[in-house]
């Protein structure tokens, strides 16, 4: 993988090490990145991002604490063994859940019908 | 705000630190007793309206200007009487240049290379192209724009410890902005130079900074961690009927005509919201950098 494949909205009210570490989960889950590929190294994301090292050092350091990537020598960091594809998809649905919910409450605040909403997410699903 | 208090043990060669710093124009206080230290190879941005204070606050950290009272010091020493070798360690980029206005920017970076051991002309070359600055036009003859663009390159050149730069983003192009963000935010990260800037563009700090302090009316109101920053405070909306349950100790409270009240809210020890928070129809919306900002400036 190379640095492109993270994004990172500045703005967003979500600290931008925990952009990083949410993504690292959601593509190890859904198998786009697999147990032992290579990680770009903090310069690289920081570089192409244009973020501190600092903010990628912090969620390569937290993404290693809960077992999803692991240091390893020479290579810098990888994607932990016993990740990934081996994941049920009950569990990969647990990781949608909170955005799902936040989904649904943003909906309801603007009084959309469900329909339509639904309707719109099978759209962006079959894209 | 622990997080980012840093004690005076550090602050002793610390890159920056301001104690109790006051400054009036005119009659008119422009600064009001600011505290601030600056750790090596911290990013700050420094986030306030027009006529907050910033360009004082820089102007007196540097020794650019004597404040009416309080003490500023630059790696250790009396920022009004800098030696030449603690001088050589900075660049500040002002908002509206104007040193050696007749010269090109060629001929000016040619006579300030030698005065630093560690000029970086591959830089200079590369950066003047990228950002389409003229480099044998007399500077007096750039725009401002062009002006700052040049300038900047000047102090980025030079391979500063502590950089200091008062609106940079201003005079810059969404490429050449991210440009400027990049080489920030990796010289901190990796040679562990020390920069401080100012901007109210808040978008434009939330990238490349470590910390922001927030500068209203003279004062800071707020100096954190960045990522702590937008962990630790969020907006309470309370409906009317449950505005009397408001916690009495917030940033910022504003009533709306409806009688509900918004306030902002810290996490407390335990990393939990206040329990007015748990009321019936209370909320809590997570806060961007800007809108925090916002909140608490009005």
């Amino acid at each position: 993988m190379d640095a492109s494949i993270l994004t990172i909205q500045p703005t967003s009210p979500e600290p931008i090490y925990r952009q990083i570490v949410e993504q690292l989960r959601r593509l190890i889950a859904g198998g786009q990145l697999t147990p032992g590929e290579k990680l770009p190294s903090v310069r690289e994301v920081a570089g192409f991002h244009a973020v501190n090292p600092m903010t990628v050092s912090r969620a390569y350091g937290l993404a290693e604490s809960e077992g999803l990537l692991e240091r390893q020598r020479g290579k810098g960091m990888v994607v932990a063994t016993g990740q990934g594809i081996s994941r049920s998809e009950n569990e990969r649905m647990q990781l949608l859940e909170p955005h799902l919910h936040e989904t649904a409450r943003q909906a309801r605040e603007l009084e959309l019908p469900a329909d339509e909403v639904v309707r719109r997410l099978q759209q962006l699903l079959g894209e | 705000m622990n997080a980012v208090l840093h004690m005076d043990e550090s602050a002793l060669d610390a890159p920056l630190s301001v104690r109790g710093v006051a400054h009036a124009y005119e009659g008119r206080n422009a600064l009001r007793g600011v505290d601030l230290d600056l750790p090596r190879g911290s990013v700050l941005g420094l986030i306030g309206r027009n006529g907050a204070g910033k360009s004082t606050l820089i102007r007196a950290m540097l020794g650019l200007l004597e404040p009416l009272a309080g003490e500023t010091r630059v790696f250790g020493e009396p920022a009004l009487r800098l030696s030449d070798a603690a001088k050589a360690r900075i660049a500040y980029v002002p908002q509206q240049p104007e040193a050696l206005a007749w010269l090109t920017a060629t001929q000016m970076f040619d006579y300030l290379s030698r005065f630093y051991p560690n000029w970086d002309a591959g830089f200079v070359e590369r950066t003047m192209q990228r950002w389409q600055l003229p480099t044998n036009r007399v500077m007096a003859k750039l725009s401002p724009g062009e002006r700052q663009r040049v300038d900047l390159i000047r102090a980025l050149a030079s391979q500063p410890e502590l950089l200091v730069l008062d609106e940079p983003a201003a005079a810059l192009d969404p490429v050449a902005r991210r440009d400027l963000l990049r080489e920030v935010a990796l010289r901190a990260g990796e040679a562990g130079a020390t920069v401080l800037f100012s901007t109210h563009i808040v978008s434009d700090l939330e990238r490349a900074a470590s910390e922001i302090a927030f500068l209203h009316d003279g004062q800071l109101l707020l100096h954190c961690g960045l990522d702590e920053t937008k962990e630790r405070y969020a907006r309470l909306w309370l409906p009317a009927s449950q505005s009397a349950a408001a916690p009495p100790h917030a940033l910022s409270r504003h009533r709306h005509d409806d009688g509900s009240l918004s306030v902002v809210v810290e996490r407390g020890e335990d990393g939990g919201w206040p329990e007015a928070a748990r009321l019936p129809g209370a909320r809590v919306d997570a806060l961007g950098l800007e809108d925090l900002f916002v909140e608490i400036a009005e």
